[in-house]
Protein backbone atom coordinates (compact mmCIF):
# COMPACT_ATOMS: atom_id res chain seq x y z
CA UNK A 1 0.00 0.00 0.00
CA UNK A 2 1.45 3.60 -0.94
CA UNK A 3 1.10 6.04 1.74
CA UNK A 4 -2.42 7.28 0.39
CA UNK A 5 -4.04 3.89 0.88
CA UNK A 6 -3.52 2.91 -2.54
CA UNK A 7 -2.68 -0.46 -3.38
CA UNK A 8 0.63 -0.97 -5.46
CA UNK A 9 -0.90 -2.95 -8.15
CA UNK A 10 -0.44 -3.31 -11.56
CA UNK A 11 3.31 -4.46 -13.53
CA UNK A 12 6.53 -4.09 -11.80
CA UNK A 13 7.79 -1.14 -11.57
CA UNK A 14 11.55 0.40 -10.53
CA UNK A 15 12.71 2.12 -7.69
CA UNK A 16 12.11 6.40 -7.66
CA UNK A 17 15.22 7.50 -8.02
CA UNK A 18 15.73 5.16 -11.16
CA UNK A 19 12.85 6.35 -12.34
CA UNK A 20 14.12 9.71 -12.65
CA UNK A 21 17.12 8.71 -14.57
CA UNK A 22 15.16 5.98 -16.79
CA UNK A 23 12.22 8.92 -18.07
CA UNK A 24 15.52 11.42 -18.70
CA UNK A 25 16.80 8.19 -20.84
CA UNK A 26 13.27 7.54 -21.98
CA UNK A 27 13.29 11.14 -23.43
CA UNK A 28 17.03 11.31 -24.92
CA UNK A 29 16.35 7.63 -26.87
CA UNK A 30 12.89 9.29 -28.62
CA UNK A 31 14.79 12.47 -29.36
CA UNK A 32 17.46 10.26 -30.82
CA UNK A 33 15.06 8.31 -32.87
CA UNK A 34 13.56 11.39 -34.49
CA UNK A 35 17.60 12.34 -35.39
CA UNK A 36 18.20 9.00 -37.16
CA UNK A 37 15.03 8.87 -39.03
CA UNK A 38 15.29 13.01 -40.05
CA UNK A 39 18.44 13.18 -42.30
CA UNK A 40 17.76 16.98 -42.99
CA UNK A 41 17.91 17.18 -38.60
CA UNK A 42 21.64 16.19 -39.52
CA UNK A 43 22.57 19.39 -41.56
CA UNK A 44 22.99 21.02 -37.84
CA UNK A 45 25.84 18.99 -36.73
CA UNK A 46 27.26 17.81 -40.36
CA UNK A 47 26.84 20.48 -43.02
CA UNK A 48 26.76 23.41 -41.33
CA UNK A 49 29.47 23.26 -39.06
CA UNK A 50 31.94 22.42 -42.41
CA UNK A 51 30.03 25.63 -43.90
CA UNK A 52 30.86 27.69 -40.80
CA UNK A 53 34.70 26.67 -40.92
CA UNK A 54 35.30 26.88 -44.63
CA UNK A 55 34.35 30.51 -44.98
CA UNK A 56 35.81 31.78 -41.38
CA UNK A 57 38.73 29.58 -41.91
CA UNK A 58 38.95 31.05 -45.96
CA UNK A 59 38.51 35.04 -44.33
CA UNK A 60 41.54 34.39 -42.34
CA UNK A 61 43.49 32.86 -44.61
CA UNK A 62 42.72 35.95 -47.44
CA UNK A 63 43.47 38.77 -44.76
CA UNK A 64 46.64 36.90 -43.76
CA UNK A 65 47.58 36.75 -47.24
CA UNK A 66 46.74 40.45 -47.79
CA UNK A 67 49.08 41.41 -45.08
CA UNK A 68 52.10 38.83 -45.93
CA UNK A 69 53.41 36.52 -44.23
CA UNK A 70 54.57 38.88 -41.30
CA UNK A 71 51.14 40.65 -41.25
CA UNK A 72 49.77 40.20 -37.24
CA UNK A 73 47.20 38.76 -38.89
CA UNK A 74 48.60 35.60 -38.61
CA UNK A 75 47.04 35.17 -35.05
CA UNK A 76 43.55 36.48 -37.04
CA UNK A 77 43.48 32.80 -38.45
CA UNK A 78 43.73 31.53 -35.49
CA UNK A 79 41.14 33.19 -33.32
CA UNK A 80 38.49 32.36 -36.41
CA UNK A 81 38.93 29.05 -36.44
CA UNK A 82 39.32 28.24 -32.22
CA UNK A 83 36.47 30.92 -32.38
CA UNK A 84 34.48 29.00 -34.73
CA UNK A 85 35.02 25.70 -32.50
CA UNK A 86 33.46 27.44 -29.58
CA UNK A 87 30.63 28.85 -31.03
CA UNK A 88 29.40 25.61 -32.05
CA UNK A 89 29.61 24.49 -28.80
CA UNK A 90 27.06 27.43 -27.67
CA UNK A 91 25.04 26.96 -30.58
CA UNK A 92 24.70 22.78 -30.71
CA UNK A 93 24.11 23.03 -27.02
CA UNK A 94 21.17 25.90 -27.93
CA UNK A 95 19.57 24.77 -31.09
CA UNK A 96 19.47 20.53 -29.79
CA UNK A 97 17.60 21.39 -26.66
CA UNK A 98 15.38 24.52 -28.45
CA UNK A 99 14.93 22.04 -31.43
CA UNK A 100 14.38 19.42 -29.05
CA UNK A 101 11.34 20.91 -27.26
CA UNK A 102 9.72 22.09 -30.75
CA UNK A 103 9.69 18.63 -31.78
CA UNK A 104 7.48 17.43 -29.27
CA UNK A 105 5.38 20.76 -29.84
CA UNK A 106 5.66 19.81 -33.66
CA UNK A 107 4.37 16.01 -33.23
CA UNK A 108 1.54 17.26 -30.89
CA UNK A 109 3.52 15.37 -27.87
CA UNK A 110 3.44 18.08 -25.15
CA UNK A 111 -0.02 17.53 -24.23
CA UNK A 112 0.48 13.08 -23.87
CA UNK A 113 3.74 13.99 -22.44
CA UNK A 114 2.43 16.49 -19.64
CA UNK A 115 -0.37 13.35 -18.70
CA UNK A 116 2.81 11.19 -17.20
CA UNK A 117 5.20 11.52 -14.14
CA UNK A 118 7.79 13.27 -16.66
CA UNK A 119 8.99 16.02 -14.56
CA UNK A 120 9.38 19.65 -16.48
CA UNK A 121 13.40 19.65 -15.94
CA UNK A 122 13.58 15.59 -16.47
CA UNK A 123 11.94 16.62 -19.95
CA UNK A 124 14.56 19.35 -20.51
CA UNK A 125 17.35 16.86 -18.73
CA UNK A 126 16.11 14.11 -21.25
CA UNK A 127 16.83 16.87 -24.27
CA UNK A 128 20.19 17.96 -23.12
CA UNK A 129 21.56 14.75 -22.67
CA UNK A 130 20.71 13.73 -26.24
CA UNK A 131 21.95 17.58 -27.27
CA UNK A 132 25.47 16.48 -25.58
CA UNK A 133 25.61 13.89 -28.48
CA UNK A 134 24.58 16.05 -30.72
CA UNK A 135 27.21 18.65 -29.28
CA UNK A 136 29.94 16.11 -29.73
CA UNK A 137 29.27 15.22 -33.56
CA UNK A 138 28.95 19.49 -34.43
CA UNK A 139 31.86 20.66 -32.60
CA UNK A 140 33.96 17.13 -33.65
CA UNK A 141 33.05 17.72 -37.35
CA UNK A 142 34.35 21.52 -36.57
CA UNK A 143 37.61 20.68 -35.28
CA UNK A 144 38.26 17.74 -37.61
CA UNK A 145 37.74 20.12 -40.80
CA UNK A 146 39.46 23.22 -39.50
CA UNK A 147 42.25 20.55 -39.11
CA UNK A 148 41.82 18.99 -42.36
CA UNK A 149 41.08 21.94 -44.28
CA UNK A 150 43.36 24.48 -42.44
CA UNK A 151 45.95 22.53 -40.33
CA UNK A 152 44.15 24.35 -37.17
CA UNK A 153 44.68 21.64 -34.19
CA UNK A 154 42.30 23.05 -31.69
CA UNK A 155 43.40 20.46 -28.86
CA UNK A 156 46.67 22.47 -28.83
CA UNK A 157 44.92 24.96 -27.02
CA UNK A 158 45.55 22.16 -24.04
CA UNK A 159 42.84 21.47 -21.07
CA UNK A 160 42.78 24.84 -20.47
CA UNK A 161 39.96 24.31 -23.29
CA UNK A 162 37.89 22.22 -20.89
CA UNK A 163 36.99 25.21 -18.60
CA UNK A 164 35.88 27.02 -21.44
CA UNK A 165 33.66 24.68 -23.25
CA UNK A 166 32.20 23.77 -19.98
CA UNK A 167 30.92 27.49 -19.63
CA UNK A 168 29.76 27.90 -23.25
CA UNK A 169 27.80 24.31 -23.19
CA UNK A 170 25.79 25.65 -20.07
CA UNK A 171 25.27 28.79 -22.01
CA UNK A 172 23.98 27.55 -24.54
CA UNK A 173 21.64 25.62 -21.97
CA UNK A 174 20.91 28.70 -20.59
CA UNK A 175 19.87 30.68 -23.95
CA UNK A 176 17.72 27.28 -24.76
CA UNK A 177 15.91 27.38 -21.29
CA UNK A 178 14.83 31.70 -23.09
CA UNK A 179 13.67 30.33 -25.58
CA UNK A 180 11.69 27.80 -24.08
CA UNK A 181 10.26 30.17 -21.90
CA UNK A 182 9.44 32.36 -25.03
CA UNK A 183 7.79 29.49 -26.79
CA UNK A 184 5.73 28.69 -23.57
CA UNK A 185 3.93 31.45 -23.77
CA UNK A 186 3.90 32.76 -27.22
CA UNK A 187 3.79 29.63 -29.21
CA UNK A 188 5.12 28.61 -32.31
CA UNK A 189 5.52 32.29 -33.44
CA UNK A 190 8.85 32.11 -31.19
CA UNK A 191 10.29 29.45 -33.02
CA UNK A 192 12.57 32.10 -34.98
CA UNK A 193 14.30 33.26 -31.65
CA UNK A 194 15.78 29.50 -31.50
CA UNK A 195 17.87 30.66 -34.83
CA UNK A 196 17.69 34.47 -34.54
CA UNK A 197 18.76 34.95 -30.80
CA UNK A 198 22.25 32.99 -31.59
CA UNK A 199 22.96 35.83 -34.70
CA UNK A 200 22.81 38.21 -31.53
CA UNK A 201 24.97 36.73 -29.60
CA UNK A 202 27.47 35.65 -31.77
CA UNK A 203 28.42 39.30 -32.57
CA UNK A 204 28.03 40.43 -29.49
CA UNK A 205 29.44 37.83 -27.83
CA UNK A 206 33.49 38.65 -29.08
CA UNK A 207 33.17 35.10 -30.63
CA UNK A 208 36.25 35.91 -32.85
CA UNK A 209 37.59 39.06 -31.73
CA UNK A 210 38.20 41.01 -28.54
CA UNK A 211 35.37 43.29 -27.44
CA UNK A 212 37.60 46.15 -28.15
CA UNK A 213 36.47 45.71 -31.80
CA UNK A 214 32.99 46.71 -30.84
CA UNK A 215 31.84 50.24 -30.92
CA UNK A 216 31.71 51.71 -28.24
CA UNK A 217 28.42 52.13 -27.03
CA UNK A 218 27.78 48.15 -28.27
CA UNK A 219 30.56 46.87 -25.54
CA UNK A 220 29.09 47.39 -21.89
CA UNK A 221 26.33 45.29 -23.42
CA UNK A 222 29.18 42.32 -24.71
CA UNK A 223 30.29 43.01 -21.75
CA UNK A 224 27.13 41.83 -19.71
CA UNK A 225 27.56 38.45 -21.93
CA UNK A 226 29.49 36.08 -20.01
CA UNK A 227 30.11 33.97 -23.44
CA UNK A 228 32.14 36.90 -24.08
CA UNK A 229 34.81 36.67 -21.49
CA UNK A 230 34.75 32.84 -22.35
CA UNK A 231 35.28 33.56 -25.68
CA UNK A 232 38.33 35.94 -24.43
CA UNK A 233 39.80 33.75 -22.79
CA UNK A 234 39.63 31.35 -25.13
CA UNK A 235 41.72 33.81 -27.39
CA UNK A 236 43.69 34.10 -24.46
CA UNK A 237 44.77 30.35 -24.69
CA UNK A 238 45.49 31.10 -28.37
CA UNK A 239 47.93 33.48 -27.87
CA UNK A 240 50.03 31.20 -25.45
CA UNK A 241 49.16 32.88 -22.18
CA UNK A 242 48.70 31.28 -18.74
CA UNK A 243 45.31 29.89 -17.88
CA UNK A 244 43.03 33.13 -17.96
CA UNK A 245 41.34 32.67 -14.46
CA UNK A 246 40.57 36.14 -14.81
CA UNK A 247 37.72 35.92 -17.39
CA UNK A 248 36.84 32.15 -16.48
CA UNK A 249 35.44 33.44 -13.48
CA UNK A 250 33.72 36.05 -14.54
CA UNK A 251 32.43 33.74 -17.40
CA UNK A 252 31.65 31.09 -14.83
CA UNK A 253 29.57 33.48 -12.44
CA UNK A 254 28.07 35.47 -15.23
CA UNK A 255 26.85 32.08 -16.70
CA UNK A 256 25.20 30.98 -13.39
CA UNK A 257 23.34 33.76 -12.94
CA UNK A 258 22.11 33.82 -16.15
CA UNK A 259 21.26 29.55 -16.10
CA UNK A 260 19.68 30.43 -12.54
CA UNK A 261 17.59 33.59 -14.29
CA UNK A 262 16.62 31.47 -17.32
CA UNK A 263 15.50 28.80 -15.21
CA UNK A 264 13.20 31.51 -12.56
CA UNK A 265 12.01 32.85 -16.44
CA UNK A 266 11.28 29.21 -17.57
CA UNK A 267 9.21 28.20 -14.23
CA UNK A 268 7.22 31.60 -14.76
CA UNK A 269 6.27 30.82 -18.36
CA UNK A 270 5.32 27.53 -17.45
CA UNK A 271 2.82 28.67 -14.85
CA UNK A 272 1.54 30.98 -17.26
CA UNK A 273 1.18 28.09 -19.55
CA UNK A 274 -1.14 26.49 -17.45
CA UNK A 275 -2.70 29.14 -16.51
CA UNK A 276 -4.13 30.12 -19.35
CA UNK A 277 -4.23 26.59 -20.72
CA UNK A 278 -2.01 27.35 -23.58
CA UNK A 279 -1.22 23.35 -23.79
CA UNK A 280 -4.50 23.29 -26.33
CA UNK A 281 -2.25 25.12 -29.18
CA UNK A 282 -0.10 21.73 -29.23
CA UNK A 283 -3.08 19.82 -28.64
CA UNK B 1 -15.19 2.37 -2.33
CA UNK B 2 -12.46 4.99 -2.21
CA UNK B 3 -11.71 7.78 -4.32
CA UNK B 4 -9.49 7.57 -7.68
CA UNK B 5 -10.00 11.35 -8.43
CA UNK B 6 -11.94 14.11 -5.75
CA UNK B 7 -12.02 17.36 -7.58
CA UNK B 8 -13.90 20.07 -5.46
CA UNK B 9 -14.96 23.44 -6.38
CA UNK B 10 -13.04 23.73 -9.92
CA UNK B 11 -13.55 27.35 -11.66
CA UNK B 12 -11.70 28.64 -14.47
CA UNK B 13 -11.68 31.78 -16.12
CA UNK B 14 -10.87 32.61 -19.81
CA UNK B 15 -10.56 36.12 -21.30
CA UNK B 16 -14.03 35.35 -23.17
CA UNK B 17 -15.37 34.03 -20.18
CA UNK B 18 -15.95 31.59 -17.20
CA UNK B 19 -15.36 27.89 -18.66
CA UNK B 20 -15.53 26.40 -15.40
CA UNK B 21 -17.84 27.27 -12.71
CA UNK B 22 -17.39 25.51 -9.44
CA UNK B 23 -17.62 21.91 -10.78
CA UNK B 24 -17.43 18.89 -8.42
CA UNK B 25 -16.31 15.73 -9.53
CA UNK B 26 -15.74 12.42 -7.98
CA UNK B 27 -14.42 9.17 -9.43
CA UNK B 28 -14.28 6.20 -7.04
CA UNK B 29 -12.05 2.67 -8.05
CA UNK B 30 -13.86 0.80 -10.40
CA UNK B 31 -16.45 3.43 -11.55
CA UNK B 32 -17.18 4.03 -15.41
CA UNK B 33 -17.91 7.79 -15.53
CA UNK B 34 -18.90 9.63 -18.69
CA UNK B 35 -18.61 13.39 -18.38
CA UNK B 36 -20.53 14.97 -21.21
CA UNK B 37 -21.76 18.20 -22.55
CA UNK B 38 -22.18 20.29 -25.98
CA UNK B 39 -18.88 22.00 -27.06
CA UNK B 40 -18.35 24.75 -25.08
CA UNK B 41 -19.90 23.32 -21.99
CA UNK B 42 -15.92 22.93 -19.90
CA UNK B 43 -16.12 19.22 -20.68
CA UNK B 44 -11.75 19.61 -22.26
CA UNK B 45 -11.20 22.57 -19.67
CA UNK B 46 -12.36 20.13 -16.89
CA UNK B 47 -10.34 17.44 -17.43
CA UNK B 48 -6.93 19.29 -18.44
CA UNK B 49 -7.99 20.69 -14.88
CA UNK B 50 -8.19 17.25 -13.57
CA UNK B 51 -4.99 16.27 -15.18
CA UNK B 52 -3.11 19.01 -13.47
CA UNK B 53 -2.15 20.45 -17.58
CA UNK B 54 -4.43 23.54 -16.83
CA UNK B 55 -4.03 24.91 -13.07
CA UNK B 56 -7.65 26.07 -12.18
CA UNK B 57 -8.33 29.33 -10.59
CA UNK B 58 -10.39 27.88 -7.57
CA UNK B 59 -10.88 24.49 -5.97
CA UNK B 60 -8.64 21.29 -5.74
CA UNK B 61 -7.66 18.40 -7.57
CA UNK B 62 -6.72 15.30 -5.86
CA UNK B 63 -5.79 11.81 -7.75
CA UNK B 64 -4.90 8.68 -5.43
CA UNK B 65 -4.52 10.69 -2.82
CA UNK B 66 -2.16 13.07 -4.31
CA UNK B 67 -3.05 16.92 -4.00
CA UNK B 68 -2.25 18.52 -7.65
CA UNK B 69 0.04 20.28 -8.50
CA UNK B 70 2.58 19.83 -5.74
CA UNK B 71 2.06 15.96 -5.94
CA UNK B 72 1.24 16.01 -10.01
CA UNK B 73 4.31 13.48 -10.59
CA UNK B 74 3.31 10.71 -8.58
CA UNK B 75 -0.16 11.21 -9.31
CA UNK B 76 0.12 11.02 -12.85
CA UNK B 77 1.42 7.04 -12.02
CA UNK B 78 -1.67 6.41 -11.34
CA UNK B 79 -3.61 7.88 -14.48
CA UNK B 80 -3.27 6.93 -18.10
CA UNK B 81 -4.51 9.10 -20.88
CA UNK B 82 -5.73 9.01 -24.37
CA UNK B 83 -7.34 11.05 -26.91
CA UNK B 84 -8.69 10.50 -30.33
CA UNK B 85 -7.14 13.17 -31.22
CA UNK B 86 -3.93 13.51 -30.53
CA UNK B 87 -1.44 11.70 -33.15
CA UNK B 88 1.65 9.36 -32.75
CA UNK B 89 4.84 11.09 -33.07
CA UNK B 90 6.24 10.23 -36.54
CA UNK B 91 9.33 9.10 -36.34
CA UNK B 92 8.65 6.04 -33.80
CA UNK B 93 7.63 2.82 -34.18
CA UNK B 94 4.84 1.67 -32.17
CA UNK B 95 7.07 -0.53 -29.99
CA UNK B 96 9.25 1.98 -29.72
CA UNK B 97 6.83 4.61 -28.61
CA UNK B 98 4.93 2.35 -26.07
CA UNK B 99 8.41 1.28 -24.56
CA UNK B 100 9.06 5.29 -24.51
CA UNK B 101 6.00 5.72 -22.53
CA UNK B 102 6.00 2.29 -20.41
CA UNK B 103 9.72 4.22 -18.95
CA UNK B 104 7.87 7.76 -18.20
CA UNK B 105 5.45 5.65 -16.00
CA UNK B 106 8.53 3.94 -14.32
CA UNK B 107 7.71 -0.07 -15.90
CA UNK B 108 10.77 -2.39 -15.35
CA UNK B 109 9.88 -4.18 -18.40
CA UNK B 110 7.80 -1.82 -20.91
CA UNK B 111 8.29 -4.05 -23.73
CA UNK B 112 6.60 -6.83 -22.08
CA UNK B 113 3.53 -4.92 -20.70
CA UNK B 114 3.67 -3.18 -24.13
CA UNK B 115 3.40 -6.36 -25.71
CA UNK B 116 0.38 -7.59 -23.43
CA UNK B 117 -1.32 -4.30 -24.34
CA UNK B 118 -1.28 -5.00 -28.08
CA UNK B 119 -2.29 -8.57 -27.41
CA UNK B 120 -5.67 -6.86 -25.49
CA UNK B 121 -6.60 -5.19 -28.20
CA UNK B 122 -5.68 -7.60 -30.68
CA UNK B 123 -3.01 -5.68 -32.83
CA UNK B 124 0.39 -7.40 -31.53
CA UNK B 125 1.02 -7.28 -35.61
CA UNK B 126 1.67 -3.36 -35.23
CA UNK B 127 4.51 -3.19 -32.72
CA UNK B 128 7.09 -2.68 -35.84
CA UNK B 129 5.25 -0.09 -37.88
CA UNK B 130 5.88 3.46 -37.75
CA UNK B 131 3.43 5.53 -36.63
CA UNK B 132 3.22 7.30 -39.98
CA UNK B 133 1.68 3.81 -41.60
CA UNK B 134 -0.89 3.44 -39.23
CA UNK B 135 -4.62 4.03 -39.75
CA UNK B 136 -6.53 6.86 -37.34
CA UNK B 137 -8.28 3.58 -35.98
CA UNK B 138 -5.16 1.91 -35.39
CA UNK B 139 -3.62 5.05 -34.36
CA UNK B 140 -6.77 5.27 -31.66
CA UNK B 141 -5.93 1.86 -30.68
CA UNK B 142 -2.12 2.38 -29.60
CA UNK B 143 -2.57 5.08 -27.95
CA UNK B 144 -5.09 3.37 -25.82
CA UNK B 145 -2.68 0.72 -25.14
CA UNK B 146 -0.29 3.44 -24.08
CA UNK B 147 -2.44 4.84 -21.57
CA UNK B 148 -3.37 1.14 -20.29
CA UNK B 149 0.06 -0.67 -20.07
CA UNK B 150 0.71 0.84 -16.52
CA UNK B 151 -2.40 -0.26 -14.82
CA UNK B 152 -3.62 2.85 -13.98
CA UNK B 153 -6.58 3.51 -11.34
CA UNK B 154 -7.64 5.89 -13.33
CA UNK B 155 -8.23 6.08 -17.12
CA UNK B 156 -9.06 8.95 -18.82
CA UNK B 157 -10.36 8.82 -22.66
CA UNK B 158 -11.29 12.15 -24.62
CA UNK B 159 -13.02 11.17 -27.35
CA UNK B 160 -11.65 8.03 -27.74
CA UNK B 161 -13.63 6.54 -30.53
CA UNK B 162 -14.18 9.59 -32.56
CA UNK B 163 -12.74 8.26 -35.49
CA UNK B 164 -13.69 4.34 -35.50
CA UNK B 165 -15.17 2.33 -37.29
CA UNK B 166 -18.22 0.05 -35.49
CA UNK B 167 -15.85 -3.26 -34.98
CA UNK B 168 -12.61 -1.03 -34.20
CA UNK B 169 -15.15 0.92 -31.35
CA UNK B 170 -16.18 -2.51 -30.12
CA UNK B 171 -13.10 -3.95 -29.91
CA UNK B 172 -12.18 -0.70 -27.75
CA UNK B 173 -15.56 -1.08 -25.47
CA UNK B 174 -14.78 -4.58 -25.10
CA UNK B 175 -10.90 -4.41 -24.48
CA UNK B 176 -11.86 -1.01 -21.81
CA UNK B 177 -14.55 -3.36 -20.31
CA UNK B 178 -12.28 -5.97 -19.49
CA UNK B 179 -9.22 -4.43 -18.03
CA UNK B 180 -11.86 -2.11 -15.86
CA UNK B 181 -13.09 -5.29 -14.51
CA UNK B 182 -10.05 -6.87 -13.82
CA UNK B 183 -7.88 -4.63 -12.79
CA UNK B 184 -10.59 -2.29 -11.29
CA UNK B 185 -9.66 0.56 -13.06
CA UNK B 186 -11.61 3.52 -12.96
CA UNK B 187 -12.76 4.84 -16.36
CA UNK B 188 -13.77 8.61 -16.95
CA UNK B 189 -14.34 9.21 -20.81
CA UNK B 190 -15.50 12.41 -22.99
CA UNK B 191 -17.89 11.59 -25.84
CA UNK B 192 -20.02 13.08 -28.56
CA UNK B 193 -21.50 9.44 -29.18
CA UNK B 194 -24.21 8.92 -26.42
CA UNK B 195 -25.12 5.26 -27.57
CA UNK B 196 -21.61 4.64 -26.95
CA UNK B 197 -21.60 6.47 -23.63
CA UNK B 198 -24.82 4.24 -22.58
CA UNK B 199 -22.44 1.10 -23.43
CA UNK B 200 -19.39 1.58 -21.76
CA UNK B 201 -20.61 3.88 -18.81
CA UNK B 202 -22.54 3.37 -15.26
CA UNK B 203 -22.63 7.03 -14.42
CA UNK B 204 -22.79 10.01 -16.73
CA UNK B 205 -21.96 13.50 -15.20
CA UNK B 206 -23.59 16.66 -17.54
CA UNK B 207 -21.81 19.60 -18.23
CA UNK B 208 -23.78 23.02 -19.10
CA UNK B 209 -22.39 26.33 -19.30
CA UNK B 210 -19.32 25.31 -17.16
CA UNK B 211 -21.63 23.62 -14.13
CA UNK B 212 -22.60 20.22 -13.62
CA UNK B 213 -26.30 20.26 -14.05
CA UNK B 214 -26.78 16.29 -13.41
CA UNK B 215 -25.05 13.28 -12.25
CA UNK B 216 -25.99 10.11 -12.12
CA UNK B 217 -27.02 6.75 -14.21
CA UNK B 218 -27.49 7.42 -17.65
CA UNK B 219 -31.15 5.95 -17.39
CA UNK B 220 -31.81 8.59 -14.33
CA UNK B 221 -30.31 11.07 -15.95
CA UNK B 222 -32.61 11.08 -19.03
CA UNK B 223 -35.83 10.56 -16.77
CA UNK B 224 -34.84 13.34 -14.78
CA UNK B 225 -35.37 15.15 -17.92
CA UNK B 226 -38.08 13.87 -18.77
CA UNK B 227 -36.37 12.35 -21.88
CA UNK B 228 -35.86 8.39 -23.24
CA UNK B 229 -32.34 8.62 -23.41
CA UNK B 230 -28.74 10.28 -23.68
CA UNK B 231 -28.81 11.74 -26.96
CA UNK B 232 -31.94 13.69 -26.58
CA UNK B 233 -30.71 14.77 -22.50
CA UNK B 234 -27.64 16.43 -24.89
CA UNK B 235 -29.67 17.69 -27.55
CA UNK B 236 -32.04 19.35 -24.75
CA UNK B 237 -29.05 20.84 -23.47
CA UNK B 238 -27.36 22.12 -26.97
CA UNK B 239 -30.61 23.97 -27.86
CA UNK B 240 -31.33 25.48 -23.90
CA UNK B 241 -27.53 26.80 -24.45
CA UNK B 242 -28.13 28.26 -28.35
CA UNK B 243 -31.22 30.17 -26.72
CA UNK B 244 -29.54 31.67 -23.87
CA UNK B 245 -26.42 32.55 -25.97
CA UNK B 246 -29.36 34.17 -28.23
CA UNK B 247 -30.72 35.72 -25.46
CA UNK B 248 -28.11 37.62 -24.19
CA UNK B 249 -26.83 38.58 -27.40
CA UNK B 250 -30.26 40.69 -27.75
CA UNK B 251 -29.92 42.06 -24.50
CA UNK B 252 -29.11 46.09 -24.33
Amino acid sequence: MTSQGFPAVGPARVSRELGIWLRIWAVARRHAYVLVRSPHRLFDVTVWPIVDTVLFGSLGVFFVRQGGPSSPGQAGVAYLLSGIVLWHVVYQAQIAVSTGFMEETWSRNLLSLMVTPLRELELVAGIALFGLAKLVMGVGVVALAAYALYAFDVTALGLGLVPVMAVLLAGGWAIALLVIGLMLRFGNGAEALAWGIMFLVMPLGGVFYPVEALPGFIRPISMLLPTTHAFAAGRDLIDGGPMPWGELALAAVGTLVAVAGALAFLAWMLRVFRRRGYVTRYS
Amino acid sequence: MSDVLRARGLLKTYRRGRAVDGVDLTVRRGERVALLGPNGAGKTTTLLMCLGVVEPDGGTVEIAGHRLPRGRSAAMAHVGFAAGYLPLPERLRVGEYLRMFGQLYGLADPDAQALRGLQRFGIPQLAAAMGTELSSGQKTLVGIVKATMHDPGLLVLDEPTASLDPDVALRVRTGLAALCDERGTALLVTSHNMVEVERIAGRVVFLSAGRVVADGPPLEVAARFGRDDLEEVFLHLASARQASEHTEGLRP
